[in-house]
């Protein structure tokens, strides 16, 4: 509390006002710095497996010899179901798999986003482990398409090879479900949401038959068609939906087995060359904070892991001398450590950036500078709280007062501060008797500053209620008029707070201290839901905070000159123009992005438009029509 | 009468958003009453389902682990339809909870005993928000309507404890004792806001009447008449269970902490970590801590007993076994009573950005830990240690600034002045 | 069906040996599709009641026995089981599942006693005296792991003479039953493994098996009213062999993969080269002996078995009589043929090693696989660990009759179930299949939740079972060391009461796999620093309000005043002056 009461004598100072922009400006610069610093080696960490039940590469492995040829044989099979139907493919690797020995069952699926039809089927097959109990199981994906829309022949013919191969060991401690999904990204969701029963059956079928808890899943993307193709390295992707990631020693574990025991090199994050410099490793930390920040689903493992079901992708890439043995030999022995777990994946990390295959920043490290970059904002709220506090005329301590809302109270104010305005002229006394001592003192000290908490709230909340109105657009737009809708939200968007602050002039004059408290509740709500995002997503936490820095810093001013400049730079930095931007500068079309984010809303459950448009958009709006309201003064 | 329509308009609005909520929303009031900030193993709606359930299905709720809560809830609901399929009345009824709520803080409000008690009288008595004002604070504040939405039984007891504080601010002694009967009867902590209340009710009595009675006749007559009324109470309860075991089920529960659900407060955490050697031990100082505000609020402020009243209430909502944001919000919509207190505070601003804070980071890490389990229970437990804290710090300021309003009447050479505390 | 009445008939013909001597045993095998062998032990040994009282014991085990009577116990179920039966692939469960037990360990016992209290405490005794016996952690059957079912169990023998019997059921779904548990099983056999087929159990072969359950039955069995009772105990082994795993040499058990040239490919197949091979999987049965199927040799019989007789047919294998069958051995032996020839049975030589060698043959006609009466599949809803919801399916596949059963749930105290959200419903009648409920809450750490329901299923329909639940989070000290791995829930257990009823007494059984109920846990390794915190915030509130309490206001101009003398104005004093000069400089 001592601490305390210096700050609140602190607060008395005239000087204090002076400050926070410098202090806010500090943060915003400790937290860029603090985030470039992180790829050095003080700051960075080798990688380690901490479970000691996952023992990596510790076993021999078998899948050699005939198998190969199986392989290939398989392989020449998947090959030919390219131009079959749904139904006929699916029924064709069921039966493959019948043939093992295993329980096969399919589930068929259909989704609607952005006016397209999305419906494919999913097969899989269950292995019931001899020692198990159907309590636990380990997932085997291989999508019929990957990512980039190629047919996964290898993939799909491993995971049929590998059924029959694990099928005759005795060793298994958990079931091996073996799922084929009719495309990367909404078949493994539809099937996981299946599993947990978590989904909507006029989409999604049930599962015909289920096994234990799943403990983690691995997918293979593997392309190469039915003459084979010889990869370089292993692309371990791990982002999930909504920037979540699996447990750090997963990927550990396939890192160590493809590395240490198959002489296999790892890369991530689409870092093709990576020697392991300062600029390599910021890139790769950088491209996985953007890949984190979307928060969408970059392989068939993503689904898996809002589940808490600890998921990679296996993706092979260049032109190498690895065969498809040694992925399957990488697999099998990613397999015989799961197998191994005794508890469900919690020793290691969930929150890192990965710098490379083998070296990483815990959330410890990294976590600051997201919340400098929050802290920013909360400072800004309350120096712009205590400047609101202040009357005209400094008097002998300027008070706070809780913010609660109440129409009769506003009034109240008004009339309040009116009559000030008018006593301060003259000093009044007031008298004051107890038992027979009688006391002078000046009437102002009766009276506390008042703040206009009514308006600005209202104003607040609605910008807030506003997004809504660009969520559902953009969620149930068909894509057709996507260019169009997103043209003309573009534009509204940007004259938008021009014409509320002009609206707000002729109908309600707020006085300047509400136009601060408007701006202060704004930056104090984004401080608050960036802080508590930081927790969930840091890198959206992060690239937002970014984005949306100079909110503390414009003002409402009456030099129209600085106001037109300031609302030019909030002009630029708006949402939807930064969405532009990106596209643009990432070389996609707008209506792909959008297209995407819409399946993602409806079928991955993506929150990132949410955080826009309910969390961005709205302080930028209120930050804009403060600046505007300076213009039309 | 404009103030009279504004009433009108206000509960009108408030009992349109509730009911709102309840049909346009079914799937709200289920999953609000699954979270563990709104309801409790001794509030929850769910748990009173099942109590029912087994009532309705001649099983004694009471032998059972799930169901903690009183056994004259089990006829009152057992009367309505059942909510899992006609959830109407149900949401029907607890919206009226709430009206009569804010109908018994507007009475507290125009009973003026927050500014003006008979040996008391505040130097910013003009400084006050208008009962509509006060009650509109509490039908308005989210907690509050959350609190309704998830049907948590908390919102009866908020609605006893609120009608005899109402009552003894009126001078009504039987309604006060019945009220403050069942408030005890059903979340047992609130018989430790008898005495101020029974102050407040002798200064109300003593005010009305220009004879003040006995004060200790006084006091002896109501102490036997709550004894009387919760005894009562407990004794029907016994006959309609048949047994006594729900003693165990209910009060020993409270007592006891067999069930460490996770909630806002601050034992559950702490008793899960406790060693078992001293488990018993820690009950006993946490019970005699929170019992040990009582006497001495009382003692220091018996000039303002309304204040200690709701001083006491948010010390409930920081230090009992169950807590939840309902014990919160009772609190809150009681602080602005004291709006002339405001100008005297100085913390307000953290406080209630903490507290902002904590709503919104809570659920936020309760999900990491539950359901995304990439954090673990320490990230939600850092976040009720962060919301009793700021309870704590409002609670505190508004006591130093309450006992700085005392000072000024006596002193008021000294207004405006730095005092220290010696 | 026909094949399905052929069962039934073997499975009488096996169970329902007369009771003339006092020791039989037999061995059924029984081929299951996909390349898999059911072989199912039985060893029944008989002790006269008069003798039992007098603990003269010749068959009977005196360890066991003086258990018994120790505890009071007059009829004992135990149940060892690892895998799970595949109702699908093997159809119909060896003795209707009445001698099956959920995964881990399941024991019910019948014990005499005054009251339920003295029950209880004889019934700890039991259990903590049984796990020293069979080196199984059965001691850690509690209150809280105990229920006392209503409708699931009926006793198995004649209790005519006997009063005052209560039944206790507990199960431990956690146990991993393993060799340790098998050596003592044999050590209650009269020939302890080294004679007769017990000679066959090896631990690594058993529990290698897909399926493999050891039962324990004791009951009482008396001719008529009032007629002489002997103690029957029939100790059963049930193991399902997969052929291919279990022929492989126990020196090289890695299935490594074999030489191409050993594979069958498909030459049909466009691509089919050297270096590419689809397999043919051959329909043909494997080939196999009972020496490299159970790892060790058939040791002839055991001499304490019949002569004569049907009871003298201690090996018995259930075929399509075209599969061909020789027997190796140096001993004399006799071959039976019964049930149209679909069963084979043969007389041991007694001290001479046996052998059934069956070379691979292709078949016409298919084997015998019996329908079964129900098939049950339980699962856990939702994600997350705070709540969840538990799903039964059970399936009719009978086109004919309605099935009536009776549905056991078992929970751990930490599992709250919601009764009234239980829904049960029928995918093709609208009313209400649950015909009567008994239902006993659980009490936190003090009881179990106990539910059992009487639901009839209509013809060829599936039932879906479903109920809420909500986990408890436990205190520190109640975690196990692997607290992440989550608990686990013991099988549900159903018994059909009609149309089927069994031969016997047994009664018809199935049980669904257990449940992995993931509970979410604190952090272990910081109680001292949670004491800390919460202390310090509750110190904070304390400290300041009851400061303002205690004490009284002053203006800041009279405190030095108070404050000028002693020690502390003397610092105050010093201070100041240093103040004023570092001002001056």
């Amino acid at each position: 509390m001592a601490l305390l009461a210096t700050i609140l004598a602190l607060r008395r100072d005239a000087r204090i006002l002076k400050l926070p922009p410098y202090l806010s400006a500090l943060c915003i610069i400790v937290g860029v710095a603090w985030l470039l610093v992180l790829p050095l080696n003080e700051y960075s960490r080798n990688t380690y497996v901490s479970e000691n039940a996952l023992l990596p590469g510790q076993v021999h492995t078998y899948f050699t010899g005939s198998e190969h040829n199986i392989f290939r044989a398989y392989r020449h099979e998947v090959a030919l179901l390219v131009d079959s139907s749904v139904e006929e493919r699916t029924q064709k690797l069921g039966d493959l798999l019948r043939a093992s020995n295993l329980k096969v069952a399919t589930q068929n699926y259909e989704y609607h986003a952005a006016g397209r039809n999305i419906s494919n089927k999913n097969v899989y097959a269950i292995l019931q482990g001899p020692r198990a109990d159907a309590t636990e199981a380990v997932v085997l994906v291989a999508a019929w398409k990957n990512m980039d829309g190629e047919v996964n022949y290898s993939g799909v013919a491993l995971v049929l090879a590998l059924a029959r191969y694990f099928k005759r060991w005795s060793l298994w401690s958990k079931d091996i479900i073996f799922l084929i999904s009719g495309d990367s990204t909404s078949g493994p969701q539809a099937w996981v949401d299946a599993y947990h029963d978590q989904h909507d059956p006029r989409h999604v079928e049930n599962l015909k038959i289920k096994s234990g808890a799943l403990q983690g899943a691995v997918a293979v993307d593997y392309p190469a068609g039915p003459w084979g193709h010889r990869y370089d390295k292993l692309h371990i992707v791990y982002d999930g939906v909504n920037g979540q990631l699996p447990n750090l020693d997963l990927f550990n574990t396939a890192v160590s087995i493809a590395s240490g025991q198959m002489g296999i090199g790892c890369t991530l994050q689409r870092m093709w060359k990576h020697d392991d410099s300062y600029q390599e490793r910021l890139r790769t930390m950088l491209r996985g904070m953007l890949s984190q920040g979307l928060g969408h689903a970059t392989g068939p493992h993503s689904a898996f892991i809002p589940y808490h079901v600890d998921a990679i992708t296996l993706v092979t890439v260049g032109d190498g001398w690895h065969d498809e043995m040694s992925l399957g030999r990488t697999v099998e022995s990613l397999f015989r450590s799961l197998n191994n777990l005794l508890e469900h994946l919690h020793q290691s990390f969930f929150f890192y950036l990965l710098l490379q295959a083998n070296r990483f920043v815990s959330i410890g490290t990294y976590l600051p500078s997201a919340m400098l970059i929050a802290a920013n904002f909360s400072i800004t709220a309350i120096a712009l709280w205590v400047q609101s506090g202040r009357p005209a005329t400094p008097s002998a301590n300027p008070i706070a007062t809780e913010p609660s809302s109440s129409a009769s109270k506003s009034e109240k104010n008004k009339g309040k501060e009116a009559e000030k305005s008018k006593d301060e002229k003259k000093p009044s006394m007031t008298v004051a008797e107890k038992d027979g001592a009688i006391a002078l003192f000046p009437t102002k000290d009766l009276e506390i500053t008042e703040r206009a908490l009514f308006l600005p709230l209202i104003f607040v909340l609605t910008t807030h209620f506003l997004g809504l109105l660009p969520l559902y657009v953009f969620n149930n737009t068909p894509e057709p008029y996507l260019a169009h809708t997103f043209l003309a939200v573009s534009n509204i968007t940007s004259v938008l707070p021009l014409g509320a602050a002009y609206l707000l002039r002729q109908f309600k004059r707020p006085t300047a201290q509400e136009m601060t408290l408007i701006q202060c509740f704004s930056v104090l709500f984004l401080g608050m839901f960036l802080s508590a995002l930081a927790t969930l997503n840091f890198s959206l936490a992060f690239i937002i905070g970014i984005l949306s820095c100079p909110l503390s810093f414009v003002r409402t001013s009456k030099n129209k000159i600085l106001g037109t400049v300031m609302y030019a730079v909030l002009a630029l930095l708006n949402p939807v123009m930064v969405i532009q931007a990106a596209t643009w500068f990432f070389g996609h079309g707008v209506v792909e992005i959008l297209v995407k984010a819409a399946e993602g809303w409806h079928v991955w459950g993506l929150w990132t438009q949410v955080v826009v448009w309910l969390v961005w958009w709205p302080a930028w709006f209120a930050g804009s029509v403060v600046v505007a309201g300076g213009l039309f003064a | 009468m404009p103030l009279d329509q504004q009433k009108a308009l206000l509960f009108g609005s408030a009992a349109a958003v509730r009911l709102l909520l309840f049909t346009a929303f079914p799937s709200l009031p289920n999953r609000l009453a699954g979270r563990v900030e709104v309801s409790t193993p001794v509030t929850s709606f769910k748990r009173l389902q099942e109590g029912l359930f087994l009532y309705t299905h001649n099983v004694s709720p009471y032998d059972g682990g799930v169901y903690h809560q009183a056994p004259l809830l089990l006829p009152l609901f057992s009367l309505l339809p059942n909510p899992s399929y006609y959830p109407f009345a149900t949401s029907v009824l607890f919206t009226m909870v709430d009206l009569l709520s804010a109908l018994a803080l507007a009475q507290i409000a125009e009973s003026g005993q927050s500014v003006v008690t008979r040996l008391f009288k505040s130097s910013r008595k003009d400084l006050r928000w208008s009962s509509v004002a006060i009650a509109a604070g509490f039908l308005f504040n989210p907690f509050t309507v959350a609190t309704c939405i998830a049907r948590s039984t908390s919102a009866l007891t908020n609605l006893f404890i609120l009608t005899a504080m109402a009552k003894a601010s009126q001078g009504a002694s039987f309604t006060f004792v019945l009220a403050l009967s069942f408030a005890s009867y059903l979340a047992m902590h609130p018989l430790l806001l008898f005495p101020p209340l029974l102050v407040l009710l002798y200064d109300a009595r003593a005010s009305k009447t220009k004879s003040a009675p006995s004060p200790f006749l006084f006091s002896v007559v109501h102490t036997l008449g709550l004894a009387a009324a919760v005894c009562a109470l407990l004794f029907v309860s016994a006959l309609l269970t048949g047994s006594w075991d729900f003693l165990a089920a209910t009060y020993g529960v409270r007592l006891l902490l067999p069930d460490l659900t996770p909630n806002v407060g601050l034992w559950w955490y702490f008793f899960t970590e406790m060693f078992d050697s001293f488990r018993e031990f820690f009950l006993g100082v946490f019970w005699l801590h929170v019992a040990s505000y009582m006497p001495g609020l009382t003692i220091r402020l018996r000039k303002q007993p309304l204040f200690v009243a709701t001083t006491l209430t948010g010390i409930f909502a920081i230090f009992t076994p169950y807590p939840s944001i309902a014990d919160a919000t009772l609190y809150l919509s009681l602080v602005p009573l004291f709006r002339h207190l405001f100008p005297l505070m100085r913390y307000t601003f953290l406080a209630s950005a903490s507290i902002l804070y904590a709503s919104f980071l809570g659920p936020a890490f309760y999900h990491l830990w539950i359901y995304a389990g990439s954090g673990n229970a320490n990230f939600f437990y850092a976040i009720t240690l962060v919301w009793s804290l700021g309870l704590s710090i409002i609670v505190g300021d508004s006591l130093y600034a309450a006992l700085r309003d005392e000072l000024d009447v006596e002193r008021p050479e000294l207004r405006g002045e730095e005092v220290k505390r010696i | 069906m026909l094949s399905f009445l052929h069962f039934l008939l073997l499975i009488a013909l096996v169970a329902c040996a007369s009771a003339s001597s006092d020791y039989h045993e037999r061995l059924l095998l029984r081929p299951l599709p996909q390349s898999t062998l059911l072989a199912s032990f039985n060893f029944r040994s008989m002790e006269s009641s008069v003798a039992f009282a007098q603990q003269n014991f010749r068959y009977f085990p005196r360890s066991f026995g003086q258990i018994l009577q120790h505890a009071h116990t007059k009829e004992l179920h135990v149940r060892f089981s690892v895998g799970r039966w595949d109702a699908d692939n093997w159809g119909q469960r060896p003795w209707h599942g009445a001698r099956e037990g959920g995964t881990g360990v399941e024991l019910w016992a019948w014990i005499e006693a005054q009251s339920e209290e003295e029950a209880f405490s004889r019934w700890l005794t039991l259990v903590n005296s049984l796990s020293g016996l069979f080196c199984a952690s059965l001691n850690f059957i509690d209150a809280t792991k105990t229920i006392r079912p209503v409708m699931s169990f009926v006793p198995e023998g004649d209790h005519a003479n006997s009063t005052s019997l209560h039944l206790l059921h507990g199960t431990l779904p956690h146990e991993v039953v393993c060799t340790e548990n098998l050596t003592p099983f044999l050590k209650l056999l009269p020939c302890k493994g080294k004679a007769g087929i017990s000679s066959l159990l090896d631990g690594h072969k058993l529990f290698d098996a897909s399926f493999q359950t050891m039962a324990i039955d004791v009951r009482p069995v008396c001719e008529g009213a009032g007629g002489s009772c002997v103690l029957e105990m029939e100790q059963t082994v049930d193991m399902v062999l997969d052929i291919a795993r279990s022929k492989r040499p126990r020196d090289d058990p890695i299935p490594r993969a074999r030489p191409i040239e050993e594979i069958e490919c498909d030459t049909g197949k466009g691509y089919n080269s050297g270096d590419t091979c689809y397999p043919l999987d051959k329909h043909a049965e494997p080939a196999w002996n009972l020496t490299e199927l159970f790892g060790r040799p058939l040791k002839g019989a055991c001499p304490l078995t019949e002569e004569t007789g049907d009871d003298a047919n201690t090996l018995c294998i259930n075929t399509p009589p075209e599969r061909t069958i020789q027997v190796n051995t140096t001993g004399k032996y006799a071959e039976t043929r019964s049930a149209s020839d679909t069963l084979r049975c043969y007389k041991l030589p007694i001290g001479a090693e046996f052998d059934l060698v069956l070379p691979e043959q292709q078949m016409t006609t298919g084997l015998v696989r019996a329908e079964p009466q129900l098939y049950a599949a339980r699962s856990i809803n939702g994600h997350g660990q705070e709540r969840g919801s538990v799903q039964a399916v059970i399936k009719n596949p009978s086109e004919t009759d309605a099935v009536e059963f009776v549905y056991l749930e078992s929970l751990p105290w930490f599992m709250k179930p919601y009764l009234h959200t239980l829904r049960a419903r029928v995918d093709t009648s609208s009313e209400n299949p649950v015909r009567e409920t008994y239902y006993r809450p659980a009490v936190d750490r003090r009881r179990g939740t106990h539910l059992e329901l009487r639901m009839v299923i209509p013809a060829g329909s599936t039932l879906t079972l479903t109920y809420d639940f909500e986990k408890a989070i436990l205190r520190y000290t109640e975690y196990p060391p692997d607290a992440n791995r989550g608990f686990d829930v013991a099988p549900a257990v159903i018994r059909l009461l009609a149309p089927y009823q069994s031969v016997d007494k047994k009664g018809i059984y199935l049980r669904t796999t257990s449940l992995l109920l993931p509970l979410p846990t604190p952090d272990f390794s910081m109680p001292y620093n949670v004491i800390i915190l919460t202390s310090t915030v509750m110190a904070l509130g304390f400290g300041n309000i009851f400061n303002l309490l205690v004490r009284r206001f002053v203006g800041v101009d009279e405190v030095p005043a108070l404050g000028a003398g002693g020690l502390k104005g003397v610092i105050m004093g010093k201070i100041e002056r240093l103040k004023a000069k570092l001002g001056r400089a």
